[in-house]
């Protein structure tokens, strides 16, 4: 018995890699990072229990921001989602696939900043699509579409880079829709376009919905996109962030940004393991 | 009476491999017609080409006097179903049923009245708000078939609707589908490599080898009188052993064979004496009888075992192997002699 209790003991010095992990990693910076906003730990001055720095927050400046990083994150996760599926029931079809599929997925491999400098190639004042637009005569000058201000580039950017992403985890469900399933439905009388509103969409619903929000979560925390191809006002709630932090050496009002930030990502995981678990429900 | 489905020299190829070859078929209107045959041998190729799934390099399909070669699945008008079931896994039992009459375009207000309608034909009268993954096998695959006879369609298919089934469940399915089908009169195209199956359902057997039709006849005469050593051994069980002609007057002939010298009686048979051929007895045609008696043939008991309904034993008849199925009230020991009959218009002459 004495022995057995103290193996048990032993074993939990496993949980100690991830254990720690967390605490130090993940904690500790969360821990400074709260304590930060509220007046704590401050690198020039006296530490003081203060919520001034939350009052001073909610500026024009920073909604401006909040909203910015909201729109392109709505735009970007929907936009992917809307290409992905007829280019997911595209490739489906196509002889060779798995090489479409494999081509498709190398965004995924290109560094932010890399995909920047694609992107502003292709949208530059000289650029392939002005060029292209212009010889085509769809419009009679050339489009400026980097850092401009409603943040086309940054958009276009974020889309090109996260379709890869979603392509993985929607063709994969796509696939899983059994074959025989969309054949009696075809037989009953459903052309293609109805059967995907009938079967495919609703039963790969909670795939999209994982692609979707995860998209949504990584484009509104971005910082380099926004930074590089972006407006320069507004930008996403990184990029004022480390403009507080390392412009305005403000590290208590970046803490607070900061801790907006992952209150916002955590709303959206609840919302989408809500909406999934409905939607599971209805489905199965 | 008109034809509901005519095939016209109908082949299939995928690749290089011809899976179907020239298959020729004519099925009249409420008429229940079987596709049999080993795995492989181009059932479902056909069937799926019937539905407009696939379509064919040659030949012609027809409904009524209609030619469908180029009309998709969703415009034809047929149902299937699919050995999988194939219920949509996102929808209700209600909803599975009702997706035909939605797609149909059947005024709404009727849609509760014909899927009641439906459930109630196959027996799943309250079970309309369950998923199709809280019902048994026989309850999916009843909810498949009300899926396809709720929308009245031309022709009813079924791929091997029956094999994820136990074989109790798949006799009574078996008889429900059959009944349905008469009661609605559509016209039935089934799929099965089961013989005992196609025999129980069919109006029609069409039987297939490697891509091509081998006999197409009632079930009567696919088991009585099959055309070939290949319809009698696919279907039943059977004696097939070779033989010679030795005499023929009129439909009466003297065959030769390990088992003796047999007389048989069959009409369809063209072979003149000197011809070389293959005889069929079935297992239960033969009965005990005395030495001497009129095609008699004696040997040892092998084997004995006692089915219930029958006696199932292998006899050694001069080193061939003989078949019989006798009556249960009989009693036969083996390794023991033992002496058949057979009557000889039982007794069927084949090509060899
Ligand atoms: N998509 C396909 N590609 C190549 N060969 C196929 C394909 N589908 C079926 N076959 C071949 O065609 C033949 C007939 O198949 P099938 O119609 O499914 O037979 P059955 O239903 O009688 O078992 C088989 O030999 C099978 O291997
Ligand atoms: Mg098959």
């Amino acid at each position: 018995m004495k022995g057995r209790k103290k193996r048990f003991q032993w074993g939990y010095l496993l949980l100690a890699p991830a254990l720690g992990f967390i605490l130090f990693l993940e904690g500790s910076a969360l821990f400074m990072m709260i304590a930060q906003s509220l007046g704590f730990l401050n690198y020039t001055g006296e530490d003081a229990f203060t919520f001034a720095h939350w009052q001073q927050l909610f500026s024009r400046n920073f909604f401006d921001n909040l909203m910015y990083s909201l729109k392109i994150a709505l735009l970007a996760s929907l936009i992917c989602l809307a290409v992905v599926y007829p280019l997911c029931l595209s490739i489906q079809k196509m002889p060779g696939k798995k090489t479409w599929l494999s081509l498709w997925k190398i965004p995924l491999f290109i560094p932010a900043l890399i995909a920047c400098s694609l992107m502003g190639n292709i949208i530059a004042y000289n650029g392939a699509l002005n060029t292209v637009l212009l010889a085509l005569k769809v419009i009679d000058k050339p489009l400026s579409l980097r850092n401009d201000a409603w943040g086309v580039g940054a958009l276009l950017t974020q889309v090109w880079k996260n379709i890869p992403f979603m392509l993985l985890i929607l063709y994969s469900a796509i696939e899983a829709v059994r074959k025989d399933v969309l054949d009696a439905g075809r037989n009953l009388g459903a052309g293609r376009v109805r059967l995907f509103f009938e079967v495919t969409l609703p039963v790969t619903m909670p795939s999209a919905l994982v692609a979707t929000i995860m998209t949504f979560i990584k484009v509104f925390n971005d910082y380099t996109i926004s930074k590089v191809m972006g407006p320069i006002y507004p930008s996403t709630l990184s990029n004022l962030m480390h403009k507080a932090a390392y412009t305005l050496n403000d590290w208590h009002s970046a803490a607070c940004i900061g801790c907006l930030m992952v209150v916002t990502s955590i709303i959206f995981v609840k919302l989408y393991t809500w909406l999934s678990d409905q939607i599971t429900r209805r489905l199965s | 009476m008109e034809n509901s489905l005519t095939i016209k020299n109908v082949s299939k190829f995928y690749g290089s491999f011809q899976a179907l070859d020239k298959i020729n078929l004519a099925v009249p209107e409420g008429q229940f017609v079987t596709l049999l045959g080993p795995s492989g041998c181009g059932k479902t190729t056909l069937l799926r080409i019937i539905a407009g799934f696939l379509s064919c390099e040659e030949g012609e399909v027809y409904f009524g006097d209609r030619l469908m070669n180029d009309v998709p699945p969703e415009k034809r008008d047929t149902a299937m179903c699919f050995q999988s079931y194939a219920l949509f896994p996102n929808k209700s039992v209600y909803e599975n049923i009702r997706f035909g009459l939605r797609m149909h375009k059947v005024p709404k207000e009727q849609h509760k009245k014909l899927v009641e309608e439906a459930m109630e034909m196959v027996n799943l009268t309250g079970l309309g708000s369950r998923r199709p993954y809280e019902l048994s096998g026989g309850q999916q695959q009843r909810v498949s078939l009300a899926r396809c006879i709720v929308v009245r369609p031309r022709l009813l298919l079924f791929d091997e609707p029956l094999s994820n089934l136990d074989a109790k469940l798949r006799e009574k399915v078996r008889v429900e589908i059959r009944q349905v089908q008469r009661q609605l009169g559509i016209t039935a195209i089934y799929v099965t490599h089961d013989q005992a199956e196609a025999l129980a359902i069919s109006d029609r057997i069409v039987t297939m080898s490697a891509g091509r039709i081998v006999q197409n006849a009632d079930p009567r005469t696919i088991y009585e009188r099959p055309n070939s050593k290949y319809v009698a051994d696919f279907i039943g069980t059977a004696n097939i052993i070779p033989c010679s002609v030795e005499s023929r007057e009129g439909d009466r002939f003297v065959l030769k064979c390990a088992y003796g010298t047999l007389r048989a009686i069959d009409r369809d048979c063209t072979l003149q004496p000197g011809a070389q051929a293959s005889l069929l007895i079935r297992p239960e045609d033969l009965f005990l009888a005395a030495p001497g008696s009129e095609n008699a043939i004696t040997g040892t008991t092998r084997t004995v075992v006692y089915m219930g309904n029958v006696l199932d034993m292998f006899v050694d008849v001069n080193g061939t192997s003989l078949r019989a199925g006798i009556t249960k009230e009989n009693v036969v020991t083996e390794n023991a002699p033992v002496t058949f009959a057979v009557k000889p218009d039982r007794i069927r002459i084949l090509e060899a």
